[in-house]
């Protein structure tokens, strides 16, 4: 009697809950209805979104070809000021990049590397004032690009000033000093031979070889033997005297 | 089984029947569920497509941007050019 009662009691439950599970999975048609109407809006909104995002985007679209060709017409009327045009503008760019590479080449040699390549130094220098000379060194990206350069020169000529020995001339009676005497000397070159190396070193001092002054302050270059240069000055002074 | 026991169980049964009915009865056919399935497949494309476009806006608006801090340079630049050749 109480199995029955159970197994009636179990059937019951189970086919109630069979029934209540069925009908909460299953959509209804007011539900289905609901959804299609809910995706249908959001479609909707949706495509009115892209509607205005294209709208947009091919506004800026315009905007940003408007913009190129502004700044091409404003680069034109730069150069025209200065009498120049972009071709000539890119060519001095490039100018200036090779000089900005020389400088930054120097600017990592050793002070005794330096020295051997001081003249590359002094040429550089040049060619910096010579961009100066040139009307699109007023162009503020040009302008600012120069500055830049003569701060790694005078860097450059700082490190060679410092490198560089000096000496300062005594009178002959006392110190008895001539080119040949002061290359001699140990702390100079040790080497009186190497003379030529200080008179090329000043030449913008030092006219005549034999003509040196108490009080003048020589650079002396470094190095332990003449350069072929140094050996022509030397040739042509002994042929002259 | 007494009475009491048939009538529950019967009761359980009319209400689960009725339920199962109710469920047969209002649900939407294969097509319109299918017609539902597209519906949320077009507006995920949808979706997509305006994520795409907002992205691609802010780009262009980026883009305009620094075209236009660009062309502000090259207007100083004349400025700063004019008054240097005035000197």
């Amino acid at each position: 009697m109480k199995t029955q009662r159970m197994v009636v009691l179990v059937i019951a439950i189970s086919s109630l809950l069979f029934a209540v599970g069925s009908a909460q999975e299953k959509m209804t048609k007011e539900d289905w209805q609901r959804e299609v109407d809910r995706y249908t809006q959001m479609k909707t909104d949706l495509q009115v979104k892209v509607a205005e995002l294209n709208r947009q985007i091919e506004s800026l679209q315009n905007e940003s070809t408007k913009l190129d060709a502004d700044y091409t017409r404003c680069k034109d009327e730069l150069y025209a000021m200065v009498g120049s045009n972009a071709q000539e503008a890119a060519a001095f760019a490039a100018e200036i990049e090779a000089a900005e590479n020389k400088a930054n080449e120097l600017l990592r040699l050793s002070d005794a590397e330096l020295m051997q390549r001081s003249s590359e130094v002094t040429d550089l220098a040049a060619k910096a004032k010579g961009f100066r000379s040139n009307k699109l060194s007023l162009l503020p990206e040009f302008s600012d690009r120069l500055d830049a350069l003569d701060q790694k020169i005078e860097s450059l000529q700082r490190a060679l000033a410092g490198a560089e020995k000096t000496y300062t001339v005594g009178t002959w009676a006392r110190d008895r000093d001539c080119l040949w005497n002061i290359a001699k000397k140990k702390d100079i070159y040790n080497n009186a031979w190497l003379w030529p190396k200080i008179w090329m070193g000043n030449k913008d001092k030092i006219r005549n070889p034999d003509l040196i002054y108490p009080g003048q302050k020589l650079r002396v270059p470094s190095g332990n033997a003449l350069t072929a240069e140094e050996k022509a000055a030397a040739r042509r002074h002994y042929m002259k005297n | 089984m007494n009475k009491r026991q048939v009538r529950v169980g019967m009761v359980s049964f009319v209400i689960a029947a009725s339920f199962l009915l109710a469920g047969c009865s209002s649900s939407p056919s294969e097509e319109q569920m299918r017609q539902l399935d597209e519906l949320k497949q077009e507006h995920a494309a949808l979706q997509r497509e305006v994520s795409q476009k907002e992205e691609q806006k802010a780009a262009l608006e980026r883009e305009v941007a620094a075209k236009n801090a660009k062309l502000k340079k090259c207007n100083d630049d004349k400025q700063v050019v004019q008054s240097r050749l005035s000197k």
